[in-house]
């Protein structure tokens, strides 16, 4: 078991290392501080996973280097009582003119294993990893892949008592980190703690039983991941809101149009998350508000849907729909578009146009790309892989004549 | 802690510098082979110098050699020590290490070289024809205190380093100095006055001179100079202890 009990970390910032002398000679004060901790709180039981989220710069990584005992803290105590290891930078102190061989001796022994331990996982510890003949070669000929994968078997095979996961995970390819995942999991039954740390919300939610959420160096709430990663999704909108009162026009790409009439905004919500990082099923609504510069009769409002590599997912629009508007100059008119949203987890961006007849080829007034981004983390219901949910009737029934197999149903 | 990772550490010491070479940690050990062949032939035979008052074959090459090898091992862990916390910052930043071990494993590497290069120096003097006394057991007494020194300054500077990079340079150039304020290339009697009361404060001097007692003059080393020395080793080493627990977390915050 891990137990942090109100750790705080606070940096002074000096204009230049000398300058911290200067101060206890002189008695004078001539640094700024910065707080990146501030009485953090959490316990880890054994065979439990905590998942750390927050945005960059929220003290994850002041977390994890004074979880590993690189940084001391200000205050507070960490309680361990085992090693902790983790793939904090790929292949800490790994020498890169020796090969690998030697790296695992020295890396595992700054892990804190013995000679005897080394020696006995040795063998175990180059089968995982892979590496076949090139555990005799310098470290330096490794591909990136493979560095990662000798820093993970050794750090797992270091018999920590926690483990840290975070990004550097990301390095390997598919396969291998489906296996780290296996052994990770195999970690854990076997009674080890986790502390994943990870901006994947999906990961988060399907993998830790706890998560907390830091913001600012102060643990916000901690819980079941679900209500963890829906605060952090509020969090989040409570930035980007701030960006949108600098912004008067719509975020993001290409904007066009004859802009008799405009797009002023468009935005989208999820019924239960608040926010615009939703789960896969989740009720949504999608606001494009809209204004005319003069009155325009029979305006087609659309939306467009697309994922990070620029594919359309779905699109409509009110034409589609038998609806149009006829906009008065002047008026603020909101078109909502309500929705299951049921596309697989991920990013993507919403694309608005009003334009008149059924596409913006005929008369585009305003047509904005990427107008809003939103996010797809997790899955309610039932689990399935892809980009959408197709909602199959299942029915599983015994064949017992030939003549039923055509069609038993 | 654990003697393995230091001695790990000690050995990487040797092998990373040179790996990749054919010859590898071999080197570290040619480099004082070759030195101590130049004193001997160069001032024992060629320049066939000679020092008053002593009458052993090659006397001067003798004298030097007894005064630059312990000298070397000396200057060379304070000035390593000096800068180990930045050059070792990769590991420190990553991983959970007493940081007081790092200017020991420069203690035990540059100890292997020294005991290497001391034999060598034994060989030399047998072929010469100088006799090798019962007196050379004070030597491990000798290099621990002159060791325990070295360790201290070098931890003491090690830490204000991280603070101010120039120290490295400064180190460096005081221990150029050093070396020639010590009596190891020079006799100490060939000083004037003033020099030789100054002199008579120069820790490196209590170290050296106990080296020229045994192998040069045949005397037991003075056990006075080893006390002070040894004293002057632990309060260093106190200071530097002080130092470091006041200013641990912000050495590996810089870091």
């Amino acid at each position: 078991m891990i137990s942090a009990v109100s750790i705080s970390k606070v940096f002074r910032l000096y204009k230049s290392p000398a300058d911290r002398l200067r101060e206890i000679v002189f008695r004078g004060c001539r640094h700024t501080m910065f707080t990146a901790l501030q009485s953090v709180s959490f316990t880890v039981r054994q065979g439990e996973t905590l998942g750390v989220i927050g945005q960059n710069g929220a003290g994850k990584s002041t977390l994890l280097k004074i979880l590993t005992g690189v940084l001391l803290p200000n205050g507070g105590e960490i309680r361990i009582d085992g090693r902790i290891t983790g793939l904090l930078e790929l292949g800490t102190g790994f020498n890169f003119e020796m090969n690998g061989l030697d790296n695992i001796v020295m890396n595992g022994m700054l892990l804190g294993m013995s000679r005897r331990e080394l020696a006995d996982k040795k063998a175990e510890i180059i089968d995982f990893a892979e590496l076949g003949e090139f555990i005799d070669e310098p470290i330096k000929t490794y591909s990136s892949g493979m560095v990662m994968r000798l820093a993970f078997s050794i750090a797992i095979h270091a018999d920590p008592k926690c483990f840290v996961v975070d990004e550097a995970l990301s390095v390997g390819d598919a396969y291998f980190q489906q296996k780290c995942m296996l052994k990770i999991r195999n970690f854990r039954d076997n009674g080890g703690s986790i502390i994943f740390v990870s901006h994947d919300l999906n990961a988060v939610k399907i993998l830790c039983d706890r998560a907390i959420l830091l913001d600012h160096g102060r643990v916000v709430i901690e819980g079941v991941p679900e209500d963890v990663v829906n605060k952090y999704n509020y969090v989040i909108s409570r930035i980007r809101k701030q960006d949108a009162s600098t912004r008067s026009a719509p975020q993001g790409g290409n904007s066009y149009g004859s802009l008799e009439a405009e797009i002023v905004s468009v935005a989208l919500v999820g019924d239960k998350s608040g926010s615009n990082t939703v789960s896969s099923g989740e009720t949504v609504a999608i606001n494009v508000d809209i204004k005319a510069y003069k009155d325009i009769a029979n305006v087609t409002v659309g939306i467009l849907i697309r994922d990070v590599f620029g594919q359309d997912i779905f699109g409509t629009n009110t034409f589609h729909h038998e609806l149009s508007v006829d906009m008065k100059k002047d008026t603020p008119y909101r078109c909502r578009f309500t929705m299951p949203l049921n596309i697989g987890p991920g990013k993507y961006t919403i694309t608005s146009g009003i334009h008149s007849h059924d596409t913006h080829i005929h008369h585009c007034y305003h047509w904005v790309d990427h107008a809003e981004s939103f996010e797809v983390a997790g899955i309610y219901g039932q689990f399935y892989t892809g980009i959408c949910r197709l909602s199959p009737e299942i029915v599983i029934k015994s064949v017992d004549k030939v003549s039923d197999v055509s069609d038993p149903f | 802690m654990k003697i393995s990772l230091l001695m790990e550490l000690a050995r990487r010491d040797f092998t990373e510098k040179y790996s990749g070479s054919a010859l590898g940690a071999l080197w570290s050990l040619l480099w004082p082979m070759v030195n101590i062949f130049i004193y001997t032939i160069v001032f024992g035979k060629i320049m066939s110098s000679r020092l008053e008052g002593v009458s052993i074959p090659y006397g001067y090459s003798v004298y030097l050699i007894a005064g630059i090898v312990p000298w070397t091992a000396f200057a060379n862990t304070v000035s390593r020590s000096a800068t180990v916390f930045t050059d070792r910052k990769n590991i420190i930043s990553k991983v959970k290490i007493a940081l007081p071990f790092f200017p020991l494993f420069i203690v035990i590497s540059e100890s292997v070289t020294f005991v290497f290069t001391m034999l060598l120096f034994f060989c030399i003097l047998l072929v010469t024809g100088n006799p090798i006394t019962g007196k050379i057991f004070y030597l491990p007494l000798i290099y621990l205190a002159q060791q325990l020194f070295a360790y201290a300054l070098g931890f003491f500077i090690a830490i204000f380093q991280v603070f101010i990079r120039d120290l490295k340079e400064v180190t460096n150039i005081t221990l150029q100095v050093w070396f020639w304020f010590t009596p190891i290339v020079y006799v100490y009697n060939i000083l004037p006055d003033f020099a030789e009361k100054f002199v008579r404060y120069n820790p490196a001097y209590l170290f050296v001179k106990a080296y020229h007692d045994i192998f040069v003059f045949d005397a037991v080393p003075s056990p006075r100079h080893l006390i002070v020395l040894t004293a002057l080793g632990f309060s260093i080493l106190f200071g530097a202890h002080l130092l470091f627990k006041k200013l641990e977390r912000d050495v590996r915050d810089f870091l």
